[in-house]
């Protein structure tokens, strides 16, 4: 999974409660303003997740806006954002084993789904602690193993905010590890 | 399911954004969040009110899965990696997965396949890395 620091702009609003005489004060509140902002954005079907900013390179004159009295300031930050690509490889810890497939969370991508189709060789045992397990024996699939996967294909789900992800074992040098 | 057309990561379809941006590795990202983690303690009272869980959650993974927790290895590993001639996001996924042969690294990155005259600087870096990851190692 590749981390990516990118450059972005926004426009943080400032409540006027907020807003102080004081210049040093206010670049804080606008900083403030802004990690929450992000957090709050958790992610975007363009970008990806958005991690943490990293540096706030400017902040632009603000402008009042007249129903509220709050102040826009455009501003223009650095970001380390993570989204998946399709054919990437990934890890990813199990952490439901089912019938049909396997769900993996990897980061803070939660929705991995590598279904037993495409995991072969792999053989579906259902005990105390439900895994899946090579047919010569030799690995295992169980609840908190990490597995390495490449990604099959991506989907961006409006409603959760996050992007659900088909896994797949088919390839060299990938399953548990 | 649906995923852009062309992007593949395999064949370095990745879109325009990943090509040109500032790739990072886990363990790059592992200190940028440890220092982040401590400006928010130090910053506010309430340091749990800041963190979300994208935050959180990615901080998790990328310590349990960076190799090298020490500044100076993981500038030396992007030293290393960046010897030859690699785009950002090759030489993350190949700081990020620490393949130990060439094989490996051939799985990992298939588009490194088509630079087959490259293969042969790219064993040495890569077993200078496994070295330095098995040193420093404690994952």
């Amino acid at each position: 999974m590749v981390f990516l620091d990118i450059e972005m702009q926004g426009n943080v609003v400032v409540p006027p409660d907020q807003l102080d005489s004081k210049g040093l004060l206010l670049r804080k509140g606008i900083i403030l303003r802004l990690l929450e902002d992000i957090a709050g954005r958790k992610a975007s079907k363009e970008h990806g997740y958005y991690i943490a900013v990293t540096t706030l390179n400017s902040v632009a004159e603000g402008r009042v806006q007249e129903l509220t009295g709050s102040v826009g300031f455009p501003v223009s930050f650095r970001c380390i954002t993570l989204k998946p690509c399709k054919g990437e490889i990934l890890v990813g810890i199990v952490d439901k084993v089912l019938r049909h497939g396997i769900f993996l969370k990897s980061g803070p991508i939660e929705n991995i789904f590598l279904s037993e189709k495409k995991m072969q060789d792999y053989k579906f045992i259902m005990t105390e602690d439900p895994s899946f397990v090579n047919d010569k024996q030799q690995s295992k699939m169980e609840y908190g193993s990490r597995v390495r996967f490449k990604v099959l294909g991506i989907k961006w789900m409006e409603w959760d905010r996050g992007f659900q992800m088909l896994a797949t074992l088919a390839g060299d040098f990938l399953g548990p590890i | 399911m649906s995923a852009d057309e062309d992007e593949n990561a395999a064949e370095l379809k990745i879109g325009e954004e990943f090509l040109k941006a500032k790739c990072l590795m886990n363990c790059e990202v592992a200190l940028i969040l440890d220092r982040r983690l401590e400006q928010l303690q130090q910053m506010s009272d309430d340091p749990t009110n800041q963190m979300s869980q994208v935050f959180e959650k990615s901080h998790q993974y990328v310590k349990r899965f960076s190799r090298y927790k020490n500044q100076d290895a993981v500038k030396q590993v992007r030293e290393i990696l960046s010897r030859n001639k690699l785009a950002e996001f090759e030489l993350c996924v190949l700081g990020n997965l620490c393949p130990e042969t060439v094989e490996e690294a051939i799985a990992m990155v298939p588009s490194l396949k088509m630079e087959d005259d490259h293969m042969l600087l790219d064993m040495d870096p890569l077993t200078n890395m496994v070295q330095l990851s098995s040193s420093e190692c404690s994952c």
